[in-house]
């Protein structure tokens, strides 16, 4: 048959639409699928930072039954740059509680690790914050995920088109990695929770401080991809001084006085998310996320502990992210065993 | 043989902090290969007490004595810390080799120190993108990183010269953010303002497909005002001012630099001390200005509670260039800084570069 180049030029186009509207149609794609049938959430009354968290911390990690004997725990705090009198990071007493709790559980080897999104001094950070002295005295390690070795790793999501990220060795190797975000809100992404706090396993060594080519490639999708491709075991939420408004770096403190526990990320953001008084479903790396990486809807969460009840004044965010305030104050209704 | 008695101290302190690797080359040099004869106080000086010009030299030598001392120590575990192929990783004991630090490494190295140095500049060509650029580790894509600028400042710094450099400069002129793109510029100035920047004044990013930030930008305008670009003099000019532009919009309110934005949501951001100083160090070469001094001001303030290496080493650097006297800092680096402690070669270098202050006038290699 023989073929004009009209015709060639219209059939490539034509081909071209069709493939176009095929990606288009077809979506994103995830290869694992770590929802299960049920998840569960404990939120715990901590009243403020101090020596007393490890025991409210063990308390609650007792609900849970985890598998950490021999494993190595990857600790990975929210640590994204100190400003005097701000309330940014997650608490160091925090996080060498958790390290501490973790050692108890039988964990081989205890490991914290952050790359700070925009200051390239971690050392200065991690000493200004605090949170050098605290490790110092569990005599744990910390990695600089900024600077550590890395690893070319298949994304296995394709919410962003980018394939592959190099991830650091430590996080690779990591048996069990532990998201340990400070509740607040973002003025890019809604709020920053568990999820969002994965964003600091990308090293600024390969992609710049901050990290600039996610946010290009679409922050919600990002947090989706990174997440699908590094599991999130467990949860360790510092609400017991969230942030509100111009979060990350400058809201204002808002007392929560919980920490929040889950073996889900996405069960734990969106109960953090209520505890805000946002409706989770408004939120799309949540909702996105409740597809495959865990449960959103109440009806398939465990509540341990403490019952949610959404503020009677949501948080604030900047105007682009009011959408997500609940409009009324409610008790949510979760099936609770306990 | 005038000088034999401050060189055997300085050798002790040497030897007390010796790893069997360097010490075996170190006995094929001389004690302080690097320090200039001229810099050696006669030895009678240090016994006098009588003269109080003559005691404050004596005591100005003890200090830097001290700061050469350690000086040595972070020096030899630099060098201890050099990989096989003459690349240094992050991490001491890593294997995977970076451009950072081993850009700062070969910047550290005194010229003495050739096989060392050679391998390094081995290393860095071995590993250059075929479009002229640098990748930002061993084994990375081949896109080109926002470290270029500083591995050709090293590699020009070293004098190296030919068509490897010329590719790397003409990568440069063609690297861009992407707010220099009309369509973001658009976007950046109709929907997209809630970061307060002229998309007109870009500077360098990160990586391929990103916008301009501080660090990239300074390290790029370094490379570029050391050299002549004889093909592309206007292009290379109309660049290197377009970023020193960049640099001074970015500016924090109060002086100084954050990652690359001042003001977002309209709140002025906190300046960052190491990426103030490295700003500084590429704005070196233009006239003092409201800005430049404004953000001297705000590193001092800042520098009196940084006890960090790695931002003090940076401040040192760029107050020598400005000449500020540094030796106030160089002691508070001496005081923090344990060279086995550190766990980072960039810091690593960084604080040799700073140390050797005292004694080289020219460290970071800015001026023209």
């Amino acid at each position: 048959m023989k073929v004009d180049r009209r015709t060639f030029v219209a059939g490539s186009l034509g081909l071209a639409a069709g493939a176009g509207a095929a990606a288009v149609l077809s979506g994103p794609e995830y290869k694992i699928n770590r929802r299960r049938p049920r998840s569960r959430v404990a939120v715990l009354r901590a009243e403020c930072y101090s020596h007393s968290l490890e025991r409210i911390l063990w308390s609650g990690l007792q609900l849970f039954d985890l598998d950490v004997k021999g494993k190595t725990v990857l600790l990975k705090p929210n640590l994204v740059d100190y400003i005097p009198g701000s309330h940014i990071n997650t608490h160091p007493l925090l996080v060498s509680a958790a390290a501490e709790c973790f050692r108890r559980l039988g964990a081989r080897t205890i490991l914290v690790g952050e790359g700070p999104g925009h200051q390239r001094d971690t050392e200065l950070v991690l000493a200004e914050s605090g949170m050098a002295d605290a490790l110092c005295q569990q005599e744990v390690r910390f990695v600089d995920l900024n600077r550590d070795e890395l690893v070319r790793t298949h994304l296995l999501a394709t919410f962003t088109d980018l394939k592959y990220l190099w991830l650091p060795r430590t996080v690779v190797a990591a048996d069990f990695v532990v998201s340990m975000p400070k509740v607040k809100t973002h003025h890019w992404s809604g709020v920053s929770l568990s999820m969002k706090n994965m964003f600091g396993v990308v090293p600024g060594a390969k992609y710049g401080w901050p990290k600039n080519i996610l946010h290009w490639k679409g922050i919600q999708q990002s947090i989706l991809d990174i997440c699908a491709t590094v599991p999130v075991h467990f949860v360790v939420a510092d609400a017991i001084l969230a942030m509100e408004g111009n979060g990350p770096l400058n809201g204002a403190p808002r007392a929560l006085n919980k920490i929040v526990l889950a073996d889900d990320p996405v069960a734990a953001d969106a109960t953090c998310a209520r505890l805000m008084g946002f409706e989770p479903e408004r939120i799309p790396h949540i909702r996105a996320g409740a597809q495959f990486l865990g449960n959103s809807s109440t009806a398939r969460i465990d509540q341990l502990a403490e019952l949610v009840y959404s503020p009677a004044m949501p948080f604030h965010t900047v105007p682009e992210f009011e959408y997500l305030r609940l409009s009324t104050v409610h008790k949510i209704d979760f099936v609770n065993p306990t | 043989m005038a000088d034999s008695g401050r060189e055997r101290d300085a050798y002790t302190y040497f030897v007390g902090c010796v790893s069997p690797r360097f010490k075996g080359k170190r006995e094929k040099r001389s004690p302080i290969p690097y320090l200039p004869t001229n810099c050696l106080p006669p030895p009678l000086m240090r016994f006098c007490g009588a003269d109080l010009t003559i005691r404050s030299i004596a005591s100005k030598t003890r200090h830097m004595d001290l700061t050469l001392s350690r000086h040595d120590c972070c020096l030899e575990h630099l060098v201890h810390c050099q990989l096989e192929n003459g690349g240094w990783p992050f991490h001491p004991g890593g294997t995977q080799a970076a451009i950072e630090p081993t850009a700062l490494a070969l910047l550290a190295l005194p010229p003495e120190f050739t096989q060392e140095r050679n391998s390094a500049i081995r290393f860095l060509l071995e590993i250059q993108n075929a479009n002229g650029s640098w990748p930002a580790f061993q084994g990375d894509d081949s896109g080109g990183s926002g470290f270029t600028g500083l591995a050709v400042h090293a590699l020009q710094k070293s004098g190296a010269t030919g068509p490897a450099i010329d590719r790397t400069l003409r990568w440069l002129l063609r690297s861009q953010g992407w707010e220099a793109h009309w369509l973001w510029r658009w976007k950046f100035r109709t929907t997209d303002r809630h970061v307060r920047f002229d998309p007109d004044k870009f500077g360098w990013p990160w990586m391929p497909e990103t916008v301009s930030w501080v660090v990239p930008t300074a390290y790029s305008l370094l490379a570029l005002t050391r050299r002549e670009v004889t093909s592309q003099r206007d292009l290379a000019e109309q660049r290197r001012r377009l970023g020193v532009e960049m640099l001074f919009d970015r500016m924090c309110p109060g002086g100084g630099w954050n990652a690359g934005n001042g003001v977002v949501f309209e709140t002025a951001l906190a300046a960052h001390p190491d990426v103030t100083a490295v700003a500084l160090l590429a704005l070196s070469t233009e006239p003092m200005n409201g800005p430049i001094s404004a953000s001297l001001e705000w590193l001092k303030n800042r520098a009196e509670t940084c006890r960090s290496p790695w931002s003090l080493g940076w401040t040192i650097l760029a107050f020598h260039r400005y000449h500020i006297p540094v030796q106030r800092w160089t002691d508070i680096l001496c005081s923090v800084v344990d060279p086995v402690g550190i766990r980072d070669c960039a810091t690593l270098a960084a604080v040799c570069l700073a140390l050797r202050c005292l004694v080289v006038t020219d460290v970071f290699g800015t001026k023209l």
